[in-house]
Formats: C-alpha cells, structure tokens, sequence
C-alpha cells in the first residue's frame, strides 16, 4: 500500500474566490478512482506552511486585499518556498496565487505589492479587465479550457503554460498563456480548472507522485463527461466567442 | 383628515410615476397624523394578523387568496409589515372624506411590530407562524421576540393560533391566557434524524431544563417534552398530514379534509396548515379554502409547484448561497424524487459557471432518496461534472443539454421510477422556458383532475 500523497491547499480562507475547492476535489477524485490515497491539508491562513510537508501545493485566487496578506504571510518564508521550487516542489497557483510567484503585482495606484520572488515574473493592473472564456495549447497537455477574470497584465520570461487559441491570456498581447517553470504550474485559467482539463490534472498528479516518490504510474480513466464537457465547451463556446468578436 | 389626505396624495404621485408605492404614502400621513392607523383601524370589523419569524409573507398570501372568495380584504401583498405599510394598506381603501371602504383587514405584522400597533386594530385571529432565530442576531434575540409577540397578544383579544410543534410558540400559548388553537404535523412525518441544524429553544421556557424530543420535523419544531416539570408539546387542533403536493388536514372530530397545494417544501406546507386553521377560524369553508389555494400565484421559480405528471417543483438557483438553500430545502423532502438542473451561461446567468463547484452539491449526491439526476441547458455538462466529482454515481446521471428533451427525460425517468417528484432547479435565462414547458405539460395533464378539490 502506497503511503498517502500530501495535498496542501493553501490559505482558502482568503483565496478562494473562483471555486478552487473545485480543483483539489478533481485531484483528490482522480487518486481514489485508481486506487490511491490523498491527504488535503487545508492551511488556513493562520498558520504557517511548510512546503517540506507537502507533495503538492495549490494556491488559489482571492481579492487584491486578500492577495495582499498572503504575500506578507508567504514571504515570511520565501527562501524556504523558493528552495522548495528549485527542488522540484509541485505547485499549483490559479488567478491571484499566479500573480503571487512573480515579484510583484502593480495596483492602479502605482503601489507595488511584492510577491514571492519565486519567479522571474512581474504583473500591472490594467483596464479593462480581460474576461471571457478561454482555451490554450499546452505541449504537455493539449488543449486547455476555462474562465479568466483578470484585471492584471503579467508578462515573464520563462514558458508558458501554452499558447492562447481564443481568449486573452497573460496580457492580451504576446498570445501566451500561464507559466512552466520545473514543476511550477501558473495560469490564470480557472472555472475551476482541473475537472475539464483531466490531462492536465494527471500530470500534475503524475508529477506530485513522482516528487514524492510514489511508484505509480496513472492508468487513464475512463473521462467520457470530461470529454463531453470539454467538446461541448470548444463547439458552444468557442464558436459563440468567434461569432460575437466579429458583431461591432 | 389632514392625514388621510397627505397619504392618498402620495399614493396618487406616486402611482402616476409608475413606482411601487408600499410604505412611503403611509410614512408620511403617519408624521402628520401620528393616530391615523387608529382612525382607519377603529372602522374595519375585523383584523387578521400574521406574525412569526419565518413564512409570514407566504401564510398571509395563502390566507388572503382564500378570504378574497368570499369579500374584498385590505392587505398588505408586498410584505410591508411595519406601521407604514400597514397605514400605506389602509389608505388604498380609503375615501378622500376619510371613510374606509373595506371592512375587513388581513396584515401580516413584524413580530417588534405587534404590540405598537395591536391596540389600534380590532383584531381577532392572530397566526404565529414559528419563532426561529435570525442568523444575524443569534444570542438573546429570541427571548425578545418570545416577549414582544406576547406583549402584543396580550393587548387583544384575539383567538391565537400557534405552532404545537414550535416549543417557542407553545410557551406563548400557556403564557396568553385567552383563546389559543394549535396547528401541527401528523406524527408520522417525525423524523429521527437531525443534521447540525440549529435548535432553537431546546430549553424548556417554564423550567429552563433542556427538552426532549421523540422526533423532529424541522429545526427545533417536533415532539418535545420537559423532563422536569409538565411542559409538553399539545395535541394540535388542527392536524396536518402531507403526501407530495396535498395536505389533509383534521380538524378535532371532524372528517379530514384534503388540499392541493400551490407551494411546497416542509416550511410551505406549515404555512399553508397555518393558514387553512386561520381561515377555518373566520368561517371559511372546506371548497372556498380550496379555491382560494387555487387562484394563488407563488412567486416564479421558489419552490413553485407543478401539477404536471409526475409532480414537478421548480427552483431558480443563481448563486452559492441561494443554491445551498434549495438544496437544503429538497433534502428536507420526504420520498424519492428526480433532480433536473438547467444550467446556462448567458449574461444573466453570470458567464462563469465556476460558482457551481462552491455550491453544497454534496448535500444531494450523498442522499440516496435523489434517484436519477438529469442536467440540461448550455452548460448541462459542466453540471453533470460537478455532480460526478460530488460523489454521484454516474450510472444515474444523464445530461441532455436540449432543455425540453432534458426536461421531458427528467420526467421519463420520473415516471418510470414509480411517479416520484422532479425537482427542477435552473438558473435565470432558463428559468422562464422551463416554466412555460411546465405550464404546457400541467395543462395537457388537466384531464387528470388534479385540481378537483377533494372531500374525503
């Protein structure tokens, strides 16, 4: 019997604002369905995080005054976080969380909020806001759907998470989407994420397994809702964005 | 005079403008004459109230559809319960000469409101419908509550009729001293089982032991009893026994009578006993009662009954929260049944569907009363998703995005599991379309005589 693997969704208290439970639910489902066991900790924003203690780390999206005091109470341990990444550590951030690896997010005002430095990356508030629905080409994983809401303009220098088909992406302007970087996973695709992208989700289940030292290789799952949401989404959705971007 | 004269005037402007005018004529003929409510009131024969915490909108409208079939009632639809929508009410009715033109009230009243206004109106049937807590004031509200619908009472001389099954409302009922009559549930519908639901009053309001129950029916309403001293709940007067959309209620030695009823849920269907006793206390007979149910319009998409077949009940769902609630209040129901939710995603839906995945969806899928579970609109497969992750078996689970083939397969599936109610729950845009589908099929189906009140 493998040993559980260690899931730690980070401060939901206060980032959770598109329905990130979605994501750790879709994780926590795909172990079970073969066999395998996930242990959610659910780090509320009064304690402290270790990233020694888990073998995936979710960071979720929340308000700018909500992203503000995670990044004080993250940074407290930066070297600690940043060790970790450069270690390998499987983390997760959507929306707000993604914002958060850079070194610093821009308010309108000018004011900059740092972020966790983990990440040669940097984000400016903007107008308006980029909202819609959304759908990428991942390398890794195909095509990747979802939701984005984002009023910050975030431009990097390492890969992306994948190159935008319809939608807006980092800043609307260089057609990427999200970050790669070892196995850091950014974007700011929610919806939530995971459940209509499950070969997203088992790669970085495959990848949180592998960190951990879980001899398991994923088998696929029978995803035949998956692929119907994820058809339904590109023929409805897709199409009706198309058909609304060209009425004036 | 001055008054009367000032509210009609604001009335007039205002219903010129087009704009809903429910408390602010009243508002202000109040400040210029402070005793207007007592000019009007002392001209009615008689007063209804409705008070409670929780389904007073809901008992009086059920009631005033009932009293409306035999005389014309001053009421206050919109739910305008404190003195300037009941003066607001009464100016409606009033001539410029001051003279009511309507004999009859039927207001339902804040429970702070009470004992302001009680003396003033020549009340004679009071309806409580339940004393429950308010999320926003939970610590030593209630004991003021208890009290001030006391204090109110105690200014009339009306025929008080309470919960049985609300030891809140029973501990009014000793504390009056005038004529009281008791509606409650049959004890059949008693249930063991109680989620973390919040019990209010489980302490015994004579001898402040804590209360036992033999059973519950919702929240802190069921069959108590103190064992310290003699408090107990009492053998109602009028018994309510419900089956999917009717109720039968007996009435002391009398033959029970059955009802069809435009609402549902276990809060609606008390409402509605609620009601039939108040309206059994003015004189009303069985079929005018029945009538009265009839012509009642529940508000679009809450818990709004269907008399298709099988049953349909239909919910708008637009947010967490509300969502939660619907989903509380189906898990509430007794028996088997068919969930169909219709999701779309238009600009008033709100583009994200995300919010479906905060929604307590799990209080559904982990009830094995939820048989078959249908999804439909735009997004029909992103529910059906949320629904699988929930932990809901997927061989019971089908989505038809099409929302009348997803509708009529809801009630295939119905049907053939042995004519259980559907539940329908859909957010906005679809909300309309499926009423009137709902409408359709209700009509077609009328040859069943589902409406033909009947005497049993």
């Amino acid at each position: 019997m493998n040993r559980p693997l260690c899931i730690a969704h980070l401060y939901p208290d206060l980032l959770n604002l598109y329905a990130d439970k979605g994501n750790i639910l879709t994780l926590k489902r795909r172990l079970e369905w073969r066999g395998l066991e996930a242990q959610v900790t659910l780090v509320t924003s009064s304690e402290e995080a270790r990233p020694g203690d888990y073998d995936l780390v979710l960071l979720g999206g929340g308000s700018d005054r909500e992203q503000e005091i995670v990044s004080r109470t993250l940074r407290r341990s930066r070297d600690e976080w940043k060790a970790a990444v450069e270690d390998g550590l499987p983390l997760l951030a959507v929306c707000g969380g993604y914002q958060l690896l850079g070194e610093y997010y821009q308010l309108p005002d000018g004011t900059k909020v740092p972020g966790l430095e983990l990440l040669d990356m940097v984000t400016v508030a903007g107008s308006p806001r980029l909202i819609g629905n959304v759908a990428i080409e991942s390398d890794e994983c195909g095509t990747i759907v979802g939701f984005e809401n984002h009023g910050g303009r975030t431009t990097h220098h390492h890969a992306p998470l994948g190159k935008v088909i319809s939608g807006h992406g980092n800043n609307g302007t260089d057609g990427h989407e999200g970050v790669r970087y070892k196995n850091v996973f950014g974007t700011y695709i929610h919806g939530p994420l995971l459940p209509k992208n499950p070969a997203l989700a088992d790669f970085i289940l495959q990848t949180a397994l592998d960190y951990a030292g879980i001899d398991v290789k994923l088998e696929p799952l029978d995803d035949e809702l998956e692929k119907a949401a994820r058809t339904a989404f590109q023929v409805r959705r897709m199409n009706l964005s198309e058909v609304a971007a060209q009425t004036p | 005079m001055f008054g009367v004269w000032i509210g009609k005037l604001v009335l007039l402007l205002l219903s010129m403008l087009r704009k809903r005018a429910t408390s602010l004529p009243g508002k202000i003929a109040l400040k210029v004459s402070p005793r207007l409510l007592r000019k009007l009131g002392t001209q009615l024969e008689r007063c209804i109230v409705v008070t409670g915490t929780n389904g007073k909108t809901t008992t009086a409208r059920l009631l005033a559809a009932a009293m409306k079939q035999e005389d014309p009632i001053i009421h206050n639809t919109e739910g305008a319960n404190l003195p300037q929508g009941l003066a607001t009410a009464l100016l409606r009715h009033t001539s410029w000469f001051g003279r009511l033109r309507r004999k009859t009230a039927l207001f339902e009243i804040d429970e702070a409101t009470l004992p302001l206004v009680a003396e003033t109106l020549p009340i004679k049937v009071a309806v409580v419908t339940n004393v429950f807590r308010d999320q926003l004031d939970r610590y030593g509200e209630l004991d003021t509550t208890v009290e001030k619908l006391l204090a109110g009472l105690r200014k009339t001389d009306a025929v008080a009729i309470l919960n049985a099954d609300d030891p809140l409302a029973r501990h009014i009922g000793l504390s009056y001293g005038k004529t009281v009559l008791y509606f409650g549930m049959s004890k059949e519908h008693l249930k063991q089982e109680h989620r973390d639901q919040m019990r209010d009053g489980a302490f015994c309001m004579q001898c402040g032991h804590e209360l036992q129950y033999d059973g519950f029916y919702y929240g802190q309403l069921g069959d108590y009893h103190c064992p310290n001293c003699d408090f107990f709940r009492p053998v109602p007067d009028f018994v309510g026994h419900f089956q999917e959309s009717r109720l039968e209620v007996t009435q002391g030695q009398l033959p029970p009578v059955s009802f069809q009823l435009p609402v549902r849920g276990i809060f609606n269907v008390y409402n509605a006993l609620s009601a039939i006793a108040a309206a059994r206390v003015c004189g009303l007979d069985a079929s005018v009662i029945q009538q009265g149910l009839r012509q009642y319009q529940p508000p679009l998409g809450r818990m709004q009954a269907f008399p298709t077949r099988p049953h349909t009940v239909l919910n708008l769902i637009k947010n967490p929260t509300g969502c939660d609630s619907v989903l509380q209040a189906i898990h509430s129901e007794p028996g088997d049944k068919v969930l169909c939710i219709a999701i779309n995603d238009l600009a008033a839906d709100g583009k994200d569907v995300s919010w479906l995945w905060d929604a307590d969806f799990e209080l559904i899928t982990e009830d094995d009363s939820v048989v078959k579970c249908v999804t439909t609109g735009l997004r029909a497969e992103d529910m059906a998703l949320r629904l699988k992750y929930g932990g809901y078996p997927e061989s019971n689970l089908s989505y038809v995005p099409e929302l009348e083939a997803g509708l009529d397969h809801a009630l295939e599936l119905a049907r053939a599991s042995g004519d259980v109610p559907v539940y329908v729950l859909s957010t906005y845009t679809a909300l309309y379309p499926l009423a009137d589908l709902l409408k359709r099929r209700a009509h077609n189906n009328e040859p069943a005589a589902m409406y033909r009140p009947s005497v049993s």
